[in-house]
């Protein structure tokens, strides 16, 4: 398995953002020792915390705003190949289970006993997708194969002593 | 902070400036309690870690577990894990809000601990006798569908189980909620309300406004636990229940996610007034900080619907409404709590102790596990990482390194005021050092195989992967380490401080003295005439239900009749609601609360569990059958509405609404066949 670029670039701001955090922890500590009077840490603490809540209330806003652009739900523009997908105690129907490339695909995925959830690993092991399987509902999701080769759907929602080996693979032709 | 002039053992350990002056009051009950749950929390906090650990060993094929084992572990491990932190930080709460509020009932406290307790044992039994491994989560229909892996007696224990470990979370926040509002004035009083509006020149404390804000979205979670709960006890029962996917998705998560997240606003609440005790400096009630709980109110309920974001057949709003809470959550806890504990250490010359040590170091785990959490909240995001161990990094970053550093902190905190001594010298660096090293060190071994699309609650991991697993078994080792270096010293405290008992004085619970509070003291639910007659005719008019023709139309879908039944339990409950407010009827029954509480959590439950195809489908052909079921249905409400009623206005409102919610929450999700 491996991450794939908006994994990496996740990683990368948690890992700042913490880094930066326990930087900011260790100063505090630091500083602990001290004397400082209240009322000059309260001043300056409140006059700062304006611009703190200015920033993050930005930095939140900002990552709403993207994510409302980049949501991985269905369109319904543009030709599409109709993929069904039945979960069950412990593997997976799949309907055709061969694509070709560059196909945007609409998985339609449900259940037939309990909650499964639908994995779409690429040929390098990349996590591309995934959607829950759920029984009597039809989740619909849309993900566009680029790459040619041996897809793996792995099972990402806990459906019992076997769920680790609810694995199928799906092919994408060249 | 209220403060008595009582001598109190401790200042040894605390800040010169709060240990010269009035100190915060400690009695018997509160030390009782501060002891009892956080030191049980503790216990079931380090058997739970070990339990994690063999989990990790496994993944990591560094031992072998069987598939069965495994999963039930898992299970065990989460629902053992997070009922000790819960424990543990009820305790915490408890003990704070204890200073300012007397009318905290120490006999309900001890039940539910009793309760909480039982709940874990019988957890246990399902688990590992009965082999149930449906997770923590018990999602439907995994519980009732397992592939022949366990009985249903198991899961039945289980749903016994997590329901006595709920019931002591709701008598718990129904008591807390009640003796916090009659202190300080109703409920806008104790979240300060009254006080940002500029009726009341004296706000409530910092943990007050903490516990009822808690409180309040504890009942709320609670009833959500006990209906889910139902539903799926009535499916064990009668097998042409239908449990609807997507409606115990919501339900469940609800549950869980609130509980989960209130834990760490529990320990909030402690923390308010057990950090300014190193810090020598008030924790203040301040209007960011009114406001922050508000809002906070408002986002932890409606944040669990990130849960549910790969659902795509949920409505689009509870997505919308999920990413946006879920990140406007972060705000109250960055820019209020967080950054004022800072602003409380900075400058001034903490008194850095074992405890203190880790309180803080609770809010830096907090904080790191809160960056994880809301990157995974935005969807698109998600869409990579949901169910990846992503989710179990970032939730241990906050309950391991905060709220579980936090249990440790609490029992610390008691034990050194207890022995008016700090821990050792060599236990405050190494023990929290190694527990720094090993917690985030398993932490990020888990948030780096979350990013490379590892599933999470895989017993035999996808090859190439396993590595992630032994780093992280190491780091798990070296947490477990530090944590014992700890403890060996918290015992070596614990045995000193029982050699200590009763040497010192001991303040009793009257002599605490409050400043009174305008609103203050119980009031009843109903107290105005026109009051009365608005809700008798409200009650009244609900008998609407019960005309023939309408009564028939609710015949046509399991449904409606549900909701009808939902219907005759309001009427029931109104019109008790109202009888019971009246003093002539109040006072012939005393003023002890344990009753009610009862009755308030469990007649609901039952009155669900009776709502099941296999008992009143047999009525129809039963005219007076049918209509005694109907009856027994007016009478669960007017049970629970009396009941309500001795709990006073707030308490008794907050959980007459969130009975009915319940009833009427049931209609929809559960069916006949």
């Amino acid at each position: 398995m491996s991450a794939g670029g908006l994994q990496i670039i996740v990683l990368v701001v948690f890992a700042v953002l913490t880094l930066a955090l326990f930087a900011i922890f260790y100063v505090v500590a630091r500083q602990s020792r001290r004397n400082v009077a209240a009322e000059v840490v309260t001043e300056q603490g409140y006059r700062l915390r304006r611009y703190w809540l200015a920033f993050l209330a930005l930095a939140l806003l900002s990552g709403l705003v993207v994510s409302a652009f980049a949501l991985p739900y269905p369109s319904g523009s543009g030709p599409r190949t109709d993929v069904e997908v039945t979960g069950y105690q412990f593997n997976w129907t799949v309907t055709p289970d061969h694509v070709p490339v560059g196909s945007t695909v609409r998985f339609k995925v449900t259940s037939s006993d309990v909650n499964h959830g639908l994995g779409l690993y690429d040929p390098n092991g990349e996590l591309v997708g995934q959607v829950q399987a759920m029984p009597t509902y039809v989740n619909t999701v849309e993900i566009t194969l680029d790459t040619p080769g041996e897809y793996t759907i792995n099972c990402l929602e806990y459906c019992g002593l076997k769920h680790h080996e609810m694995i199928r693979n799906f092919t994408v032709d060249p | 902070m209220t403060t008595t002039d009582l001598p109190a053992p401790g200042t040894a350990t605390i800040h010169p400036r709060i240990a010269g002056g009035p100190q915060p009051y400690e009695g018997r009950d509160q030390r009782r309690v501060g002891l009892l749950f956080g030191v049980t929390g503790l216990t079931l906090f380090t058997v739970m870690a070990l339990v994690g650990l063999l989990l990790r060993l496994s993944q990591g094929d560094v031992v072998t577990v069987s598939d069965a084992w495994f999963y039930r572990l898992m299970t065990l491990h989460a629902a053992g894990m997070l009922a000790g932190v819960l424990l543990a930080m009820m305790g915490g709460l408890w003990y704070v809000v204890r200073s300012t509020v007397p009318g905290l009932d120490f006999r309900v406290a001890m039940g539910a601990y009793a309760s909480l307790l039982t709940g874990v044992v019988v957890v246990l039994v399902s688990t590992v006798i009965g082999g149930f491994a449906g997770a923590w989560t018990f999602l439907a229909p995994l519980p009732y569908e397992s592939a022949g892996a366990w009985s249903t007696w198991a899961a039945v224990a289980f749903y016994i189980g997590m329901s006595l470990v709920d019931f002591a979370f709701m008598i718990y926040c129904i008591s807390m909620l009640k003796a916090v509002t009659e202190t300080y004035g109703g409920l806008a009083g104790a979240l300060g309300l009254r006080w940002l509006r500029g009726r009341s020149d004296t706000p409530p404390p910092t943990s007050a406004i903490a516990a009822t804000a808690v409180t309040v979205q504890g009942i709320a979670a609670g009833v959500a636990g006990m209906t889910i709960m139902a539903a799926l006890l009535d499916r064990a029962m009668d097998d042409t229940v239908v449990i609807e996917p997507l409606w115990a998705k919501n339900v469940t998560y609800f549950f869980g996610h609130s509980v989960a997240n209130l834990i760490i606003y529990l320990a909030a609440g402690m923390l308010y007034m057990l950090v300014p005790m190193y810090a020598g400096r008030p924790w203040k009630t301040s209007k960011p900080l009114v406001i922050g709980w508000l809002a906070t109110i408002t986002f932890v309920m409606t944040a669990y619907a990130h849960h549910l974001y790969m659902d795509f057949a949920q409505p689009g709003v509870l997505h919308a409404m999920g990413m946006f809470a879920s990140s406007a959550a972060a705000i109250p806890v960055a820019v209020v709590t967080i950054y004022t504990a800072m602003m409380l250490v900075w400058g001034s010359q903490f008194r850095w102790t074992l405890s203190s040590l880790l309180f803080f170091l609770g809010f830096m785990g907090w904080a790191v596990g809160g960056v994880g959490a809301v990157l995974d909240s935005l969807i698109p995001v998600n869409f990579r990482l949901h169910n990846t161990l992503w989710v179990p990094a970032h939730f241990h970053s906050y309950l391991l390194m905060g709220v579980g550093v936090w249990v440790i902190g609490l029992v610390a905190y008691l034990l050194e005021r207890a022995c008016d001594r700090p821990a050792g010298r060599r236990t405050t660096v190494w023990g929290p050092v190694l527990m720094v090293l090993g917690g985030y060190g398993l932490t990020f071994a888990w948030y780096i195989s979350g990013a490379m699309g590892v599933p999470r609650r895989w017993a035999v991991q996808p090859d190439g992967t396993q590595v992630w697993s032994v780093i992280g078994s190491v780091f798990a080792i070296i947490f477990l380490v530090g944590l014992f270096v700890v403890l060996a010293e918290l015992i070596r405290m614990g045995r000193e401080a029982w050699r200590l008992r009763g040497t010192r004085s001991e303040p009793e619970p009257a002599a605490v003295a409050l400043a009174p509070v305008p609103g203050s003291g119980f009031r009843p639910m109903v107290t105005t005439y026109w009051g009365t007659v608005i809700a008798v005719a409200v009650g009244v008019a609900g008998l609407f239900v019960l005309y023939p023709p309408v009564n028939e139309m609710s015949e046509w879908t399991d449904k409606y009749h549900h909701l009808a039944h939902a219907f005759q339990f309001f009427v029931g409950a109104m019109l008790a609601a109202v009888a019971g407010s009246d003093p002539r009827i109040a006072n012939r029954f005393g003023g002890r609360i344990s009753t009610s509480l009862i009755v308030v959590a469990v007649a609901p439950v039952i009155m669900l569990l009776v709502m099941m195809p296999q008992i009143y489908k047999h009525l129809d052909d039963m005219p007076v059958m049918h209509a005694g079921y109907h009856l027994l249905m007016i009478a669960f409400g007017a049970v629970t509405g009396f009941a309500c009623a001795r709990l006073g206005r707030v308490a008794g409102w907050s959980v007459f609404w969130a009975s009915i919610a319940m009833a009427v929450l049931f209609a929809p999700g559960v069916s006949g066949g």
